[in-house]
């Protein structure tokens, strides 16, 4: 490369492909649990890299990157719903998704059996607990990362989490002992 | 191992359990031997399992990657961009520079205009004294006086001349027409300086008067040097003195 100006952009960009992109699944994933459509979590995640990359020089002064990113997501996807006016948009992603697949309404109760309606119920869930839930259920975190996204105590932490495992298991079985009554 | 998770799902639900133990739970749960009471309680733990393995969709990545090496190409664009803007504003500095000097110099070309200052020039060149006469370096001295303004090379070289013409009457000329621009750059100096170098009675009277008409202060420790110095001319001391009282004089009326 002719240019080394260019050459550094291009090392930059490839450190910051490094550091980023392992994580942009999560960020992914927190977005649809805001948003609760796939297009729209795909928008929200492309806005949260972008806005990374323009800051991609402060990052070494934070302590975690990948902190900083969901929390970044977080707030993102809060602000869309605020300004979308909880447009329930989960309803229509769901039809369109069952519709373009071209089912019978039989086959589509039995879709929206587990995954939809476990992502309606986590959904649901106020925003707290949702969140706690997510990131210690689907992600997988630690305690500690989870205090540092969500500037929670550990304590306040685990009880969050189990309101929100026990409201999903409830949610759950209600929904299913109603499903085998009719 | 059935007790064991159900002990796992209490602290599971209590939000107790550990990474390793929910993890476990997971794994059982989506195993095949999950016995009738508790398969009802395995869908969100499969759920949470299939939910991690989601991604989005490729065209995100690839849209991300477009559009930031997009961006650094723009970046490079504005770099080139600089990189033009930068020499071209080299070669415009390059021209005006050329122009600067080439009008300078076709100014000290220009026959009509700077005729007579080219002639005071060549006459009055040190090199050159050896070939013109006292009399031809005086009229060019007194050429000076024709032209408009006096450049820089002209005054430097009335200076060298009052200062180094073999002719002291050259150098009472040359010091004469410097009178008239006492208040060029450095004329000032040049004549306080040259007090200490002529040994000439007339040109030290000379400068003394001028440097006096002029109320040059600067002049005053040259000039007491001199009214002190006793293998001077007692002309020159007691003008030296008078110049003094005449420059000091009016210091003391305005402090008294």
């Amino acid at each position: 490369m002719a240019n080394p100006l260019v050459f550094v952009i291009e090392m930059d960009l490839h450190a910051f492909k490094q550091k980023v992109l392992p994580v942009q699944g999560r960020l992914f994933r927190l977005a649809k649990l805001f948003l609760r459509n796939r297009e729209e979590a795909e928008d929200t995640l492309q806005e949260v890299l972008l806005k990374l990359w323009t800051k991609r020089q402060q990052l070494e002064t934070y302590q975690s990157v990948e902190a900083l990113a969901v929390q970044m997501t977080r707030n993102l996807c809060l602000d869309k719903l605020k300004s979308h006016a909880n447009r329930t948009t989960e309803y229509d992603a769901d039809l369109t998704a069952v519709q373009a697949a071209g089912v019978s309404p039989y086959q589509q109760a039995e879709l929206s059996d587990t995954a939809s309606v476990l992502r309606r119920i986590i959904g649901e869930l106020p925003e707290p607990q949702k969140l706690v839930l997510h990131l210690r259920d689907v992600e997988e975190y630690s305690f500690e990362e989870i205090e540092e996204v969500t500037g929670l105590t550990v304590n306040n932490i685990r009880v969050i989490l189990s309101r929100a495992r026990q409201r999903v298991r409830d949610s759950y079985l209600k929904t299913n002992d109603y499903e085998a009554g009719y | 191992m059935k007790q064991d998770i159900e002990k796992l799902l209490e602290k599971y639900y209590a939000g107790e359990s550990t990474l390793e133990e929910e993890k476990q739970l997971r794994d059982f749960f989506q195993g095949p031997s999950v016995p009738a009471h508790l398969a009802s309680q395995a869908g969100p733990f499969r759920y949470y399992a299939e939910a991690r393995a989601e991604q989005p969709s490729l065209t995100v990545n690839k849209r991300l990657t477009d559009q930031l090496s997009s961006e650094s190409r723009v970046r490079s664009l504005t770099t080139w961009s600089l990189r033009i803007a930068a020499s071209v504003a080299l070669l415009a500095g390059g021209f005006a520079g050329g122009l600067y000097y080439s009008n300078r110099f076709s100014d000290q070309l220009n026959p009509t205009e700077t005729s007579s200052a080219l002639a005071i020039k060549k006459v009055l060149d040190f090199d050159q004294s050896a070939q013109t006469s006292a009399s031809e370096r005086i009229q060019a001295v007194n050429q000076s006086y024709e032209l408009p303004e006096a450049s820089q090379d002209i005054t430097q070289l009335l200076i060298n001349t009052m200062n180094f013409d073999e002719n002291v009457n050259v150098r009472l000329a040359a010091c004469q027409a410097l009178t008239r621009l006492s208040n060029e750059t450095g004329v000032r100096e040049a004549l306080i300086q040259s007090l200490k170098i002529q040994t000439d009675p007339y040109l030290q009277i000379m400068l003394i008067e001028t440097l006096v008409s002029i109320q040059e202060k600067r002049a005053v420790d040259e000039m007491q040097r001199l009214a002190r110095n006793r293998q001077i001319l007692e002309a020159v001391r007691l003008k030296a003195e008078e110049g003094l009282n005449r420059l000091t004089q009016p210091q003391n009326r305005s402090a008294s």
